[in-house]
């Protein structure tokens, strides 16, 4: 019994990185109506140029990696959203996804080709911290990433309801049109709205690149997966529904691991998310709908 | 006089024009993951080229000097595009490819080649493809074109089990930990490190398992943490043997030794994680620990490469096509493409021994190396040598 909760608690926390990376998609989808294939694939860029810091100043301290990954996330996004956004009819969804798979690709090679596909090695806060009740632990480091994703949520959510920006942007989401008529510059809305998400992502970045303890192009297309999981499972454009589907398919995937082995716990994560798809389309935070 | 001089610039002049070229075709991933592992085949294959053209050559049946040239394809690791490049490098005026990266790539690539050479009734393709890195034991049986100059896992971590139990007989257990998707690490495991470890005495108790891309192993240390075995084997590429290792760090995990998978025994494994790695034993068939070896290293890092088993293998290979060119005698001329190729073929075929940076390298009937080897370990962020057996 103790190894099923150390393992659904080691599974929850490491799904606070999924959270992280879902916030991300779901936050562009909900603006936009749009999925931004290459999020997870910025966030990993950013954590990389996060690492320039290293190299201006050997012996940084992590959280001022962590800040450089955060700005290089902002950055990455604002290029992704001129790149595969601004110049793409947004009335064909499949221009911008078709672009958006292009930039993950491109990101993906850039990071092999400037690091030859070398893992990197990645600074941590509180990596040599575990919460020891008997045989029970818990890692330090996910529980900051557990702690980041609910100030993400609480930030976002306030940044949504309580600024002018987030006005605008619920007012994008909803009526576009109206919203222009109302004088909403839809342009600065999207590209604000990049950004944000970026600012997120390379942090998120960081934070995942920190609990993995190396940084390595491997990580852009398992988290992509992972993302558009915790997004659809969530709830496209839930920010909630984003936390608490990233902690349900990382609780979820390692207790399968445990019972049914690494080589078939993809497959459960695959079913769970069709179970939804058949059975709660619009996801967990969603209105109960009847199939037609 | 001036008409002599004149003649004979002339003729020098139509001599370099028509300097002949000996194209050899490198193939592997140069894009994707494991990238590095094709940067480096590419900067050794390139280095290699230039050390032989620089002394002149390779030496034709006409007696006339050709320049080897180096094209490089990428085939990204994926097993269809391996088959579309090989297909592509037999269309060209290439003589032999040295390649692939990836296991998963060289046993497909080596099924679409003609079984049995002569066969009339095998439309399969008629090209030698010399390997450089694919590791996984046994490929090279699978066509007669198709030859390799790995080291043998098989005696290597033979040797090595064997020599840690004579060394260390108070250690019994052993356990493991094996990346399941990656065909090299996946057999390492469970056809050599296993039963070696086995016949060496020791009594395996168990493997866990994950995936190359994997990045929590929190139940797989602590599977590990349960077996208290004396040894860990981690079969496994760097990223994830990383990962493992972090991971073993947190949970408190010290096992009294780790031997790792021959691949790991690179500059990856010390990138990015020197600390956890510390100790980590590696059987390889490469190490600059003589003056060859260094000049290899060296020569290869201006053109950008590391020199580690799988690249120096590369180096290897250069030279001894460059021997059997010259001692089958090739012709060179694009007229006897094919029958060159036959040539390198039946050259490859014949040899029995050639010569590689740590000493003599044998080879087998089935067109395999067995390739002197020793024992590394990582020490203070360097791979230092445990145990030369040479």
């Amino acid at each position: 019994m103790l190894d099923f909760f150390q393992t659904l608690s080691d599974g929850v926390l490491f799904g606070a990185t999924y959270a992280l990376i879902g916030i991300g998609f779901t936050l562009v989808f909900g603006v936009m109506h749009k999925i931004n294939m290459a999020y997870a694939a910025a966030s990993v860029g950013g954590a990389y140029a996060g690492l320039l810091v290293l190299k201006v100043m050997a012996g940084a301290p992590p959280w001022l990696v962590f800040l450089g990954a955060f700005v290089a996330g902002g950055l990455l996004g604002w290029m992704v959203y001129v790149a595969c956004f601004h110049f793409i009819p947004l009335s064909s969804p499949l221009a911008t996804l078709m672009s958006t798979v292009g930039m993950l690709l491109l990101i993906d090679e850039v990071i092999v080709h400037v690091t030859d596909g070398m893992p990197q090695g990645y600074p941590a806060m509180f990596d040599d911290v575990m919460l020891r009740a008997g045989e029970f632990s818990m890692r330090g480091d996910l529980l900051l990433i557990f702690g980041v994703s609910v100030l993400a949520m609480i930030g976002l959510l306030l940044l949504l309801y309580r600024t002018s920006l987030g006005l605008a942007t619920r007012a994008v989401s909803q009526q576009p049109v109206a919203a222009q008529l109302c004088g909403i510059r839809l342009v600065r809305v999207n590209a604000l709205t990049f950004v944000v998400t970026g600012l997120l992502g390379g942090l998120a970045g960081a934070l995942i690149g920190a609990s993995v303890g190396t940084l390595s192009p491997l990580l852009t297309v398992p988290l992509t997966v992972k993302g558009l999981i915790v997004t659809v499972i969530g709830g496209l454009g839930s920010i909630p529904g984003a936390i608490v589907a990233g902690l349900l398919v990382g609780g979820f995937e390692n207790v399968l691991q445990l019972y049914r082995g690494v080589t078939e716990r993809d497959l459960y994560v695959m079913l769970l998310l069709f179970v939804f798809l058949v059975f709660r389309p619009g996801g967990i935070f969603a209105a109960r709908s009847g199939r037609d | 006089m001036k008409k002599l001089a004149l003649a004979v610039s002339l003729a020098l002049a139509a001599g370099v024009a028509h300097a002949q070229t000996i194209n050899i075709a490198g193939f592997g991933a140069k894009t994707g993951p494991v990238r590095s592992f094709g940067v480096n085949s590419h900067a050794a294959l390139l280095a290699a080229a230039d050390v032989i053209n620089k002394a002149g050559g390779v030496k034709l049946a006409d007696g006339s000097k050709a320049k080897m040239a180096v094209e490089f394809y990428d085939d990204r690791c994926d097993a269809a595009e391996g088959i579309s490049v090989i297909r592509r490098i037999a269309g060209t005026n290439a003589l032999v490819a040295v390649g692939p990266t990836c296991s998963n790539v060289a046993e497909p690539l080596f099924g679409i080649l003609q079984k049995k050479v002569g066969d009339a009734g095998d439309s399969g393709l008629q090209f030698p493809v010399f390997t450089d890195v694919a590791i996984k034991v046994g490929l090279a049986k699978i066509s007669e074109w198709a030859f390799r100059n790995v080291p043998n896992e098989m005696t290597m971590y033979n040797s090595l089990f064997y020599w840690l139990h004579t060394q260390h007989p108070e250690m019994k257990t052993v356990y493991a930990g094996v990346e399941e998707d990656f065909a090299h690490s996946r057999a390492t495991w469970y056809i050599v490190m296993k039963p070696r470890a086995e016949a060496s005495g020791f009594n395996v108790l168990g493997n866990t398992k994950w995936l190359l891309a994997d990045t929590n192993f929190a139940t797989q240390v602590r599977e590990m943490k349960k077996a208290n075995a004396d040894i860990v084997a981690i079969s496994a590429h760097p990223f994830s043997t990383c990962g493992v290792l972090k991971e073993m760090q947190r949970q408190g995990v010290k096992p009294k030794l780790l031997v790792g998978l021959t691949s790991s025994s690179s500059l990856e494994t010390l990138q990015g994680c020197a600390k956890q790695a510390e100790g980590i034993i590696i059987p390889t068939s490469f190490a600059p620990i003589n003056k060859e070896a260094v000049a290899a290293a060296q020569t290869t890092a201006k053109f950008k490469g590391a020199a580690d088993l799988h690249s120096m293998a590369a180096w290897e290979n250069m030279f001894i096509l460059k021997n059997v060119m010259e001692s089958e005698g090739i012709s060179g001329k694009p007229g006897d493409l094919q029958a060159d190729r036959r040539k390198v073929r039946d050259g490859l075929a014949k040899l029995k021994t050639t010569k590689g940076l740590m000493g003599v390298t044998k080879r087998d009937a089935e067109r395999e190396a067995d390739k002197p080897y020793l024992f590394v370990h990582a020490k203070k962020g360097e791979w230092k040598v445990l145990y030369n057996p040479l």
